[in-house]
Parts: C-alpha cells; structure tokens; sequence
C-alpha cells in the first residue's frame, strides 16, 4: 500500500493581530492508501487544525503536505487537491447548502463543472451509499442530526474522492446518529475503498480501525493498533480522552490485581474476559 | 410533600407547522424537594417538550404543572416569577451568552428578577465559588472562554437565580471528559447546597447512574417508567425493547450471568462492578 | 410564534402547479400580481381571483396551509380596510363621527383593497409551496442571465447563491431564535410587556447570541462550501436543467387570455 497523504514536518501557526500561536511543529504523518485511521485527541490538541491542513483549507507555515504526491500549497491544484481529500465537519447544520437534500449534494459536483446526467448518476450513488436515498428530496432542516450528517458525507462522496477527512463528526449527535455515522463511515471504507481518517475524542469509535494515533498538544504521543493503544489506558486518560465503562472496569480490575488485558472495548469481549480471568483463578 | 407536580400533562402540536416536533402525552408524575431525577428516552421522545412545561415557556393543551401545590398557571402575570423559582438550562446554553463581560452575563437572571446590587454580587461571588469560575474570569468576555468554560458561565447564570428547581436539557452534550466531570459535579454541588430539586435529560445513562436518585423514561411522549434508578435499570429488558441501554458496566454484569457467573444485576457503576468482582476473583482464588 | 410562519415553505407533491417550469410560475406570478392591480373593478378582479383560485385547486396544496399564511398577514389586511374606510369620501354616508365618515365608496374600496392584498399573498404563497426555494433561485439565476451580458455575470450568480444559502438557513435561524428567546425567558428576561424602549433593549440579549452564532455558521459554511470545491461559481454546472414543456405553453395560455379578458373588461365596464 502507497501513502495517500503525507504530511512532512510541517509547522502551523496561527496569526492573531499580534501573538502568534503554534499549534503544530515538526510534525510528520502518513496515511496509507485505503486505510482506516482515527486520530484520538482532547479539545484543543490540534487534530481539528491537521484536518483542515490534510486538503488544504488551512496552508501550512513550514514543511509541507503531499496528496497524491501534489503539494497542498500548490495553488494550480487547489480544487483537485480538495476534491481528493473531502473534509466532513462536526455540526451538520453548517455544512448544508441547499434546502433540498439532493441538491445538496449536487453542490460539490456542480463546482466541479460535471455535465448534468453525470452529476446526477453521482448524487444517486452517493446517497445510496450513506443509505440516504430515500431522502433526496426532503428538506435537511426536518432530518435528525445523524441524518443531515449522513447527507453531509453524501455530499463529499459524491466528488469521487479518495479520502474522506471527518473532525468529530458525532459530537453533536445523540447515540442513535453517532451510531450511524460509525457504521456508514466503516462502509465507505470496506465496500468504496475509500481512505478514512476519523478524528474524534470517543475512544470506542476507533475499534475497528487499522490504526490509532492519540495526539495532545500538537504531538502525536501515540500511533498503533487499536489493541495496542487500548491496552495503554494510563495515557488515555492523561491526555484527556472518553474511556468506555467496559475498558475503565477491565483496567480498575487489571490495577486492583486481577490478570486480564484491557485491550478490548466490546460489552461481550470485556465480560469474556473478566469471566476466563476468574475461571483461571479458580481453577 | 412534592415540590413538583405534573398531572395528566398532555401537549399537541399543531400537524401543519412545518417543524418537527415531540408530542407529549398524559405525563404524571411528582417530584419531592431535594430530589435528582434524570429523564431518559430516544430524541423525539417528549422529553424537551415535557421540561418546558415545567417553568411555564410552554402551556399544557391539558393538564397542569403544580408548584408547591398551586397551579404555575393560577396566575399568569406571575409566570415570571415561577422562572425564578423553576430554573431551566437549554441544551449547549453557552450559545445565549451576550454580555460583554462574565459577571454581567451571570448578572442577567438575578437581574431580571429585580434583586438589588449588592445581593447580585453577593449572590454571584457565592454561586463563582461553589462551581468554580475564579474571580478574575469575571471581568472577561465570555466569548473569550473556552467552550467548556462558556459552557460553566451559562450554566451560572442560571443557578444565580437560586431556582429551588434545576432543570437541564442534556448539559454535558458536546463537551469532553473533563467538560463533563465538571458540569456533573457543578449540578451535584448547587443541589447539595441549596436542596434544590434536580431534573436531567441525558443520553448518558453512566452520568445517570452516577447521580440520578428516580429516573423517568420517556418514549413516544408518554411516560413509560418512573422509578428509582436501581429499579428502572433493572428492567433492562423493556429499555431495550424501546430502544434505550443499562450503563454499559451492566451490560457486562448481565453477560457474565449469562455466561453462568453468579453476579446481581443491580449493579450500575463501575465502583461497585469492581469491588464485586475483585472480591469474586478472589474468593476463588485460595492462593490470594 | 414564530412557528407559526409556513411562507417559503415547500410542499411536497405532484400536481400540474408543481410540475410547471420555475420560471413559468416566476414569470406568470408576476403577470397576476401586476393585473391584480390593472384590474380597475370588481368584475376585473373576479377574474383575477377565479383564475388564481383555479390555480390554488390544481396545486394539490391544502386550503389550511394558505389560511395559516393568511392569518399572519391579517392585521396588515385590517388595518389597510381600516385607513381605506376613511379615506375616499365619495358616496352615500352610512356613519359619521367626528371628522371621519365612511361611505358606500368607501366600503367598497376597502374590501377592495383587502381582496387585492388576499389575492397577493395566496399568489406568492403558491409560488413558494410548489416550488422549491432552490428552483426558485435556479428560475431568478436564469431569468436574470440577460443581465451577464452587459457585465454582471458575477453579481447574478452570487445573487443566486446568496438566496440559496439565505433559503436553506431561514428555518434554522427562526428556530434558533425560538430558542434563544426561550433560553432568555428562562432567566426572567420579559419580552411581553414594558414601554417600548423596555422591550427593544429586551430584545439585545436575544440579537446578539443569534448574530454571534450566524457569523459563526457563515464563517463555517464558508469553510464547508470550500471543501466542496467551490470558487466563486467560476465552471459551475448545475445538475437540473430549466426545460419548458407543453403544460408551461397552455398555463401561459391560460393566464394570457385571462389577462387579455381583464384589458377588456376595464375597459367596457
């Protein structure tokens, strides 16, 4: 597998009227053609800055960041470079242009000047592809929020692109829409092959990824497999992150003595687990 | 006594206008003073539309909300005053923030109220140390803060009001772990020092577990359950069926009774899940 | 409330109304509005109202909902019949007092006037219930298009996506000042009641939360809509293309030889 982004020791800083703010340095990172990263990090940890540099919405002060091998400060491929690397934002709201689901998605294929019967072929597989399609001509404002997130993410499915860029897309929604959007975001990923890089503070969203990084203050301080990182509960918690019943109770046994992993997040692996650990007591 | 009442509520809306909404239908149930109860069901259960009957920002097609006893709506001049004494937190309440400054913001409720100067500061300084706003916050902006602290600021503003009764439409929703532990705790705090009486919507049956005395549970805009919250988790079959979970800490006790370990199912937190199984884990091991 | 307000609002369905070109109802709508005011009496306008009636039934698009428009509009139409009953002077005098009185002439302007508001505000209200605010904007866009000729190419495409956008966040912000109004009601502010300087200055705690959160939703819609490739409308296609068919001939048609009728109709009577 090729890298389909890589970000290389690129440095970003934010210029207020007078104080600048650096909010990454010498910071490298790439992503695999056709995988599935989550990126887990608190508030204010920088992950929301990366994605917007990974298509570039933001440019990047120093270093640079190649899509494809394009640089994202390459102003000649701009629009290219975003269409590549579609960018889906928390609150669904504020990423709905029009009034009319389907014409709403079209809007990414209309900028990119498709012929009509192509965008419309591309607005019916998108939405059929977040299991949308039978909303196409309702109106976003009468949607649940995992819906019009659902419609959000039709929306860059629709431009082709090759790696789709999520910033917390379930955080403003109720446990029904996150569910969803976890499920459809899987789906791209297996059945279009599409790139995913999920970045969000809930831990139990990275599962199924293929591999997880933890970032705080700017720096990646962790980059492994699920399994791995989960096992690491201790810097979980330092760095501020969501950490699920089931992990918190395998860990708390774990400290208080029992021998067990923490390593897994489900309610049926998690008691699977405490039950071989006190039958191998017993026995 | 009850504090809070709520007889037969039934609310419609209108089926034309063109905005969803969440129907609420013969709710009853009564509250005593001192209480947190925690509202749970799926969105578009009723739930929001129920709390907003409760300070009187929406009317009852029928039925009534009682306070102390007396109809809120006795004396519809008096609605205000009722606001006063029912406090209601919207969901992400940092977005009617508009004072230039904390202290003002916080300022806004007491205000309104028609409390003098110096009983607003007093009463300011009192509600800043309690959830933990450092004074020198107060003559910030608040749009200067960050979300979980504009978050706090709203949240104060409210609870500067002394409402007797404290109602929240999902607090924590949107806010990190620490965001969270916060506004738990602050909500835990006011209602410790103040006795006040306190009504939760959440999605988060774990935060519920952790601080809810009775639970209601909502779905479809009826009332399905009103119990303690050892005995609503306790029917985690039902919530199931209507499309809600037991924290998930039981969801693992539950399993290991179906895997043929022999664990109560009223187990809720991770506290008492630990204890329980450490002392299992090691009644069986003799070695320990 | 603020619910309560149903006008730019579509709904959904499949009559002959809905089907119709945009820029075919855009086009007509504005031929009717323009005869409701050609029409010099109550035969002329009769004719008017029956073919906008007409239209209201073919529409598929339930009475109630054009009723609940109405009734928004309704102290407008009260207090025009109102400054009409004492306005014309000429006329039989059916009561007098003070230095007012109303007349036959009068009256009849009055109930004029108010049937040529009704029919104005059924007539646009039909526009927007058949036709999405999009088509709408699509149907401005295209109408507008002569305009690129002589150098506003620019300004008629952000024009449209200025609608657009404006379209597609009107229901959001209304409920968002729903709730910011509610929001402030539950901290005791007072909206009802007070002198009038009272009440603008109650209206600050809630203009400034909805303008700070709309500079915020335009400043992340602006990112959004960046994402999505867009650059100023430079190369853009649009998915659904403006086709006339042969119903957009027979509704022009049929409001051409209504309007022809209402010419004549001034002019013999």
């Amino acid at each position: 597998m090729d890298n389909i982004i890589e970000v290389k020791n690129i440095t970003f800083e934010y210029e207020d009227s007078d104080q600048k703010d650096t909010v990454l340095k010498d910071f490298s990172l790439n992503i695999k053609r056709g995988s599935f990263t989550v990126i887990l990090g608190h508030n204010g940890s920088g992950k929301s800055t990366l994605a917007k540099l990974l298509n570039g919405l933001y440019k990047v002060t120093d270093g640079e960041i190649l899509v494809d091998g394009i640089s994202t400060s390459d102003e000649e491929h701009e629009i290219e470079i975003k269409r590549r690397v579609g960018l889906v934002f928390q609150n669904p709201d504020n990423q709905l242009v029009a009034s009319i689901v389907e014409e709403d998605v079209a809007f990414g294929p209309e900028n990119l000047g498709h012929a009509p019967d192509v965008i419309r072929a591309e607005v019916d597989e998108a939405l059929k592809s977040v299991g949308m399609y039978e909303f196409r001509k309702s109106t976003p404002h009468r949607l649940s929020g995992g819906q019009k997130q659902r419609i959000a993410i039709a929306g860059i499915i629709a431009m082709k692109p090759d790696c789709i860029v999520l910033d917390e897309p379930t955080a403003m929604l109720d446990p029904k829409g996150r569910a969803e959007i976890i499920s459809t975001i899987k789906k791209l990923n297996r059945e279009n092959g599409i790139t995913i890089v999920l970045i969000t503070h809930f831990m139990e969203e990275a599962v199924d990824a293929d591999r997880v990084i933890v970032m705080d203050s700017g720096k990646i301080v962790a980059d492994s497999t699920p399994k791995d990182i989960f096992s690491n509960i201790k810097l979980l918690k330092e760095v501020g992150l969501d950490v699920p019943q089931t992990t918190e109770l395998l860990y708390r046994l774990k400290s208080g003595g029992m021998n067990i992993t923490t390593d897994v997040i489900s309610i049926e692996e998690s008691a699977q687990k405490i039950y071989d650990a006190i039958h191998l007591e017993e026995i | 006594m009850s504090i809070l009442e709520v007889k037969n509520l039934t609310h419609t809306y209108d089926g034309n206008t063109p905005f969803m909404n969440d129907a609420v239908k013969d709710v009853s149930f009564s509250v005593k003073k001192g209480e947190i109860i925690g509202i749970i069901g799926h969105t578009g259960s009723g739930k929001s539309t129920l709390v907003q009957h409760l300070n009187g920002l929406l009317k009852a097609t029928s039925g009534e909300v009682l306070l102390d006893g007396k109809n809120i709506w006795d004396d519809p001049k008096k609605i205000r005053l009722v606001r006063s004494r029912v406090g209601l937190v919207f969901q992400y309440p940092e977005y009617q923030l508009f004072e230039d400054t904390v202290y003002k913001d916080i300022a806004f409720g007491p205000k309104n109220m028609g409390l003098s100067d110096d009983e607003i500061a007093h009463r300011i300084s009192e509600i800043c140390e309690l959830v933990g706003i450092k004074a020198e916050y107060l003559e910030k902006s608040p749009f200067d803060l960050s979300g979980g602290e504009k978050r706090r600021v709203a949240i104060a503003g409210v609870m500067a009001m002394q409402p007797e009764i404290i109602v929240f439409d999902e607090p924590v929703a949107g806010l990190d772990p620490r965001g969270r532990a916060d506004v738990i705790k602050m909500i835990y705090d006011y209602s410790n020092k103040y006795g006040a009486t306190v009504l939760i919507i959440s999605h988060n049956m774990e935060d519920m577990a952790l601080i809810a005395d009775k639970l209601i549970v909502m779905n479809k805009g009826e009332l399905a359950l009103f119990d303690t919250t050892e005995n609503v988790f306790k029917q985690h079959e039902f919530l199931k069926d209507i499309g809600l979970n037991v924290p998930m800490v039981t969801q693992v006790m539950l399993a290991l009774k179906e895997k043929g370990l022999s664990v109560p199912d009223d187990i809720f937190t991770v506290d008492r899940a630990v204890d329980y199984l450490l002392t299992l884990s090691k009644g069986g091991n003799h070695n320990a | 409330m603020l619910k309560d307000i149903t006008f730019g609002q579509y709904y959904e369905n499949d009559s002959f109304v809905h089907k119709l070109d945009p820029r075919t109802k855009m086009l007509l709508l504005i031929a009717v509005i323009v005869f409701i005011f050609v029409s010099q009496n109550a035969v002329a306008l009769s004719l008017v109202a029956l073919l906008i009636l007409f239209s209201v039934l073919l529409s598929k698009v339930p009475l109630k909902m054009y009723f609940k428009n109405l009734k928004a509009v309704f102290p407008i139409i009260i207090f025009t019949m109102i400054i009409n009953l004492f306005y014309n002077a000429s006329g039989d005098v059916l009561v007098s007092f003070w230095k007012l009185s109303i007349t036959t002439g009068s009256l009849y302007r009055a109930f004029y006037m108010a049937a040529r508001i009704l029919l104005l505000i059924i007539a646009s209200a039909e526009l927007t219930y058949t036709t999405t605010p999009n088509d709408l904007t699509d149907a401005i866009e295209k109408l507008l298009s002569p305009l690129k000729f002589i150098g506003l190419k620019n300004a008629v495409h952000t024009l449209a996506m200025m609608m657009t956008i404006a379209l597609r966040f009107i229901p959001t912000l209304i409920e968002e000042t729903q709730k910011i109004m509610n929001a402030q009601k539950a901290r005791g502010a007072d909206l009802e009641s007070g002198k009038l300087i009272d009440r603008i200055k109650a209206l600050i705690p809630i203009l400034i939360p909805l303008l700070i959160s709309s500079v915020r939703r335009a400043y992340e819609l602006a990112e959004a809509m960046e994402c999505r490739c867009y650059n100023g409308g430079e190369g853009r296609q649009r998915m659904k293309q403006l086709k006339y068919h042969s119903n957009d001939f027979i509704a022009f048609a049929v409001v051409v030889v209504v309007c022809a009728t209402v010419v004549a109709v001034n002019m013999i009577l």
